[in-house]
């Protein structure tokens, strides 16, 4: 759906279904130069159980107007803003990449609104190698493919995909250059600058998960598993693929987010 | 990881990763209708495309999706969807795209059946076409109006051999927000790639050379995912509500793969022109070698030009990497590598020659395809246009001396041998 938020033509994706506000609210948090099309099989798949599902395009993302967000802090009062404005209650915060960042701030700011907390292919650090960083400056999208050729597992080289004739690689490419050429700079940067992961991760009191990913390229498998050890409690799985894990293994991942969800009250 | 396999790789490999069970190397036929469901859940997720995976076989089957991924890697695709065949592939893109009232520009020197679609079916269902000149870029910007939804065309025209500067229509169809539709059958994602000139949606003929061997019937749609469909009023069909679930926009569902998603809940679901699992195995087996044949099939189509050129026998001989034909200029910069082993030549004689030609040459096959490993012929003055006079002919861009040759794999100095025996033949009829 397409609202005006903030002033801005802003995109959110709801899985097909329209929003329903009285429902629990699975929201989607896509990761750096992504948009809700990071979650085509997550979003519709949990619309069709009866979660009320928020993919937000965030600015300047996706089909989102606006300026890109400079920080993981403003990205975090975005959606804060967002949820207000939606007047949802009882969010799941489910966050891939960049968006498990997002997610940690959240949980600082949302009091009650918080339920649970899901973290894919996530860390409480996402340092970004200057190489990248500059390149994401000069020229975004060779940046962009970079990023979606190291993003992949195996799959991604030999255009494996659980989708039948979809290609990880061209599928990827398109999704991050329907953004704003300024979008994945300012990601990838506040990422870089984002330190407070660590108290964040030691703050969360409401139940946890975390997927990961044991080829992952982006947030390594060995720095995710440090950040669930800062974490109360956090329930931990290691599927075998790369960064992309919401495409690449979409049926496994739902799974366990589905689990997950049937046990929280 | 991220090894970006190159293209010699990925023909042999994209696609198709040994299952861990039976350690199978080639793709195995999965010659099934249906497949089982674990639960009423699955079904049901299947069904609303809340996922992919395979629920029967006229929407999906594995051994056609690893073709299917196998070619979009091959073209830099986003996804691709493989079916009966090249006319289900161009049919399923125009009904996808088109509706009652819209309209297509198309270029005028075409595959026979591409042309009758267009001209004489899709009118009966109010979408109509206008036919341009293919190298005239201005011609085709100036033919676009304000209901036209995409422009059609093949990269290398059969049979006359025209190239489209296809960076430079790509250009005009951005700036108006249409998506090119090209045909590429006859240079294969080796000779070009058409996404990488701008162009956003590929049909093939896997017929011919991807097949490459003659066994199998096949067409595929490659989608390039780099056309922005989100004009709803333009494409209400793409970006609109679908009425079959529950009124979602495929374009905001699927973005990139919106058009393909489409293909395959409305046009394989309801037309059903789908590939057997079977065909989809040879189809890819040619694939395989892809590179190697592609790189012999020029090899020989140049050493062929430069015999027929010289012979005393030959009127004419068009193929775009002769520096006669027309468009050579464009061929060179969009098809350095070759375009293409179909050679149209013209026998001294007419129409009574060509027919003495083909019926004395030996081991080149007389018969209505391209892109086999073997060398194929065809004299349309005696067989496919027998019932035109030779001025009808001519208005439709063909002569009656005119050979098609689809130049094959074989040692060219035995086809060579086998032309002169041809050439021995018409002689014999002119004396
Ligand atoms: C350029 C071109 N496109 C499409 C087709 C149709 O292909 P098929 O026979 O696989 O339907 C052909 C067949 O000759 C062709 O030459």
């Amino acid at each position: 759906m397409i609202i005006n938020f903030k002033g801005a033509k802003t995109y959110i994706g709801t899985g097909g279904k329209s929003l329903d506000n009285t429902k629990k609210t699975l929201c989607f948090l896509h990761g750096s130069g992504q948009n809700h099309l990071s979650f085509i099989q997550q979003a519709r798949f949990f619309a069709y159980k009866g979660y009320s599902v928020i993919a937000p395009d965030m600015p300047g993302h996706g089909f989102s107007d606006g300026n890109p967000c400079k920080s993981i802090k403003e990205n975090a009062d975005w959606i804060s803003d967002l949820l207000v404005k939606l007047k949802l209650k009882n969010v799941v915060v489910i966050g891939h990449s960049q968006g498990c960042l997002v997610a940690l701030e959240l949980n600082r700011i949302l009091k009650s609104t918080l339920e649970a907390l899901i973290f894919v292919a996530g860390s409480n650090e996402i340092p970004v190698n200057k190489f990248l960083l500059d390149l994401s400056k000069e020229n975004p999208q060779k940046a962009s493919q970079m990023m979606v050729t190291w993003g992949h597992g195996i799959d991604g080289d030999m255009s494996i995909n659980k989708w039948p004739g979809h290609s990880h690689y061209g599928e990827g490419n398109n999704i991050m250059s329907m953004n704003k050429s300024t979008a994945l700079r300012y990601d990838l940067h506040s990422c870089d600058d984002y330190s407070d992961g660590i108290d964040a991760a030691k703050n969360i009191k409401v139940p946890a998960l975390a997927v990961l990913a044991k080829n992952d390229q982006m947030t390594p498998l060995k720095s995710g598993l440090k950040f669930v050890e800062l974490i109360k409690n956090c329930e931990t799985h290691t599927l075998d693929c790369g960064h992309f894990l919401p495409s690449e293994r979409p049926m496994e991942l739902n799974s366990i987010i589905n689990s997950f969800l049937l046990k929280l009250k | 990881m991220s090894e970006n396999y190159k293209f010699d790789t990925l023909s042999l490999h994209a696609g198709h990763i040994p299952d861990k069970e039976t350690g199978s190397r080639a793709v195995p036929i999965y010659q099934t209708t249906s497949y089982v469901f674990n639960s009423t859940e699955e079904a049901a997720s299947l069904y609303n495309m809340e996922v992919g995976g395979h629920l029967y076989t006229r929407i999906s089957n594995p051994t056609v999706a690893a073709l299917e991924q196998r070619l979009a890697a091959l073209e830099g695709g986003a996804s691709a969807l493989a079916c009966s065949s090249g006319m289900a592939a161009m049919h399923l893109v125009i009904s996808a795209i088109c509706s009652s009232g819209d309209h297509i520009v198309a270029s005028s020197k075409m595959y026979g059946a591409n042309i009758n679609l267009l001209q004489h079916t899709m009118p009966r269902f109010g979408v109509n076409t206008d036919f341009v000149n293919p190298n005239d870029p201005e011609a085709i910007k100036k033919a676009i109006k304000p209901n036209t939804k995409l422009v059609f065309g093949e990269v290398i025209g059969n049979p006359g051999l025209d190239i489209m500067d296809v960076p430079e229509i790509a250009k005009i169809c951005n700036s108006k927000n249409i998506p090119l539709v090209l045909d590429a059958t006859f240079n294969t994602p080796y000779l070009m790639q058409p996404f990488k000139h701008g162009a956003n949606i590929i049909v093939h003929s896997l017929t011919k050379w991807l097949g490459g061997h003659g066994i199998a019937i096949g067409g595929a749609v490659v989608n390039g995912g780099n056309f922005n469909w989100g004009d709803k009023d333009k494409f209400p069909t793409i970006s609109g509500p679908h009425f079959a679930l529950g009124g979602i926009s495929f374009w905001e569902e699927f973005g990139p793969s919106a058009l393909i998603a489409k293909i395959r809940a409305e046009g394989m679901y309801n037309f059903g022109p789908s590939l057997s699992p079977t065909n989809a195995f040879h189809l890819m087996q040619g694939i395989e070698t892809l590179p190697l044949r592609m790189k012999k099939h020029i090899e020989n189509t140049h050493s062929i030009l430069d015999f027929l050129v010289k012979h005393e026998m030959v009127e004419w001989v068009k193929h775009p990497d002769l520096d006669t034909h027309p468009d050579h200029e464009v061929a060179k910069r969009i098809l350095p590598k070759g375009s293409g082993s179909i050679v149209a030549f013209g026998i001294k004689g007419g129409r009574e020659a060509g027919k003495a030609f083909i019926e004395s040459v030996q081991l080149a096959s007389h018969l209505a395809n391209v892109g086999d490993a073997k060398t194929l012929l065809i004299h349309p003055g005696s067989t496919t246009h027998s019932h035109l006079s030779s001025e009808a002919m001519k208005e439709g861009g063909l002569t009656d001396d005119m050979i098609r040759l689809s130049v094959g794999l074989e040692d060219i100095n035995d086809i060579k041998k086998d032309f002169e025996r041809g050439f021995k033949a018409v002689k014999k009829l002119n004396k």
